[in-house]
């Protein structure tokens, strides 16, 4: 017993606390492409995704979306609607703003892709056109 | 007596930001498997170790050993290691890896005396345990996910150990998703999809009894990582991490009290020397103190 509430031991700290890394889109920023998800079998997803432009950067945003649990999922900027050229923007989380870094050229990557990657499994695609 | 109390504060104040012993696998080799009380059948080993970490992250690592004498020449033992990591990012703690160790003693009436280690790490995580759904560094993950061949060779001679080994990286399931970008610190190096190098060990042992029931071991170890570890960058791109390569040489003083004819405590205070310019795999410590309780029966 000692054991097992050991090894659930998981607390929260300065760096992990919730909103800790959450994003805006400002008011001003100007919509720059979109596209609605489709899931890979087995998985369910809805909502699309919007690239805006605030400023110089560029952020990704997840709207009206929600996708089956994964352990690992990642939100990816990507060239094909398979995750072999991408930009790891970071984990899935409650957050939906996720900012693309600025040394990315955002027109070569048409694809917003959620990905499992601690087991190598695509979930779900948003192919994006140009607003 | 005023030396080894000169030894114990010079260990005790040292806090160099290094790679310590917290263990890889390889830092147990001749040590905590080697002085197994060989006159009975069965050895239990209980021990745990505190340690300060890069960025001051602390460490509360507890461990258990079982280990089994077959005969005169041969000793099988089991490891399994359980990890507690707290700093900014919070506490993380879970079981962190199991060993299997053979330990087989060379006949010999006269010294020198040679024994021969091999053992297999198993690790109980792929190192992508999280906190709220941020990805937490190596420093925080209590395995590095790696199974390990750890070999080694032990020279007794008189009251000196020479131990020599190798840590090898078989086979990897290191997920670690973690990435500095994104965690708002530069205190760890991004680790996404790590993959670890070989460690090559040497490390000298000095014994001293003395007539009453204590002994002293004070030991130099020696640990050359064999290349620089890598990690998948934010673009898909396998990169080497510069630096983490190279030599640490930890410095370690194992005093050792016999309760009975069978049963031991042991206490240890370690410190690393010299260091890697970069350390990316959590295994830093900055100083560890140890305790161990062992029964044979």
């Amino acid at each position: 017993m000692l054991a097992f509430s050991l090894a659930s031991c998981e607390v929260e700290g300065e760096r992990t606390k919730d909103g800790q890394n959450n994003q805006v889109i400002m008011p001003a920023s100007v919509l720059k492409y979109s596209g609605d998800f489709f899931s890979t079998p087995g998985i369910t997803v809805s909502g699309s995704a919007k690239i805006y432009l605030d400023g110089n950067q560029f952020k990704v945003n997840l709207e009206n979306f929600s996708i089956s649990d994964g352990p690992d999922l990642k939100v990816y900027l990507s060239k094909a609607d398979t995750p072999s050229e991408f930009v790891n923007l970071g984990n899935l989380t409650d957050a939906r703003v996720y900012a693309v870094p600025t040394s990315v050229n955002v027109w070569q990557y048409p694809f917003v892709l959620i990905h499992c990657q601690q087991y190598n499994h695509l979930f779900a695609i948003a192919p994006l056109t140009e607003n | 007596m005023k030396k080894i109390l000169l030894m114990l504060t010079l260990f005790g104040v040292c806090h160099l930001q290094a790679q310590g012993c917290s263990d890889a696998g390889i830092c147990s080799v001749g040590n905590a498997f080697g002085i197994a009380e060989r006159q009975s059948k069965n050895n239990i080993e209980l021990g745990s170790t505190i340690g300060t970490g890069e960025a001051n992250v602390q460490y509360f690592s507890p461990y258990l050993t079982y280990a089994r004498n077959w005969n005169a020449q041969l000793e099988l033992a089991i490891k399994v290691t359980f990890n507690l990591a707290a700093g900014d990012f919070g506490k993380r703690a879970t079981f962190g890896d199991a060993y299997l160790v053979g330990n087989y003693h060379w006949k010999s009436d006269k010294a020198p005396k040679w024994s021969t280690l091999i053992a297999m790490k198993f690790p109980f995580t792929s190192a992508n345990l999280k906190i709220n759904g941020y990805s937490l560094p190596l420093d925080y993950q209590a395995s590095l996910g790696t199974f390990d061949l750890i070999a080694a060779v032990n020279l007794n001679y008189k009251n000196w150990d020479f131990n020599a080994g190798l840590q090898l990286p078989v086979f990897n399931i290191n997920r670690n998703s973690y990435f500095s970008e994104f965690s708002g610190t530069d205190d760890f190096a991004s680790t996404n999809l790590f993959e670890r190098k070989p460690d090559a060990l040497f490390r000298i042992a000095y014994t001293h009894k003395t007539a009453r029931k204590f002994a002293f071991k004070p030991n130099v170890l020696f640990i050359y990582h064999l290349g620089e570890d890598s990690y998948e960058t934010i673009f898909g791109q396998r990169e080497n991490i510069v630096g983490s390569d190279g030599l640490t040489i930890n410095g370690n003083l194992i005093g050792l009290y016999a309760l009975s004819a069978t049963s031991s405590i042991e206490l240890s205070v370690a410190t690393p020397f010299v260091v890697r310019d970069t350390r990316p795999d959590g295994l830093t410590r900055s100083f560890t103190a140890g305790i161990v309780y062992k029964v044979s029966f």
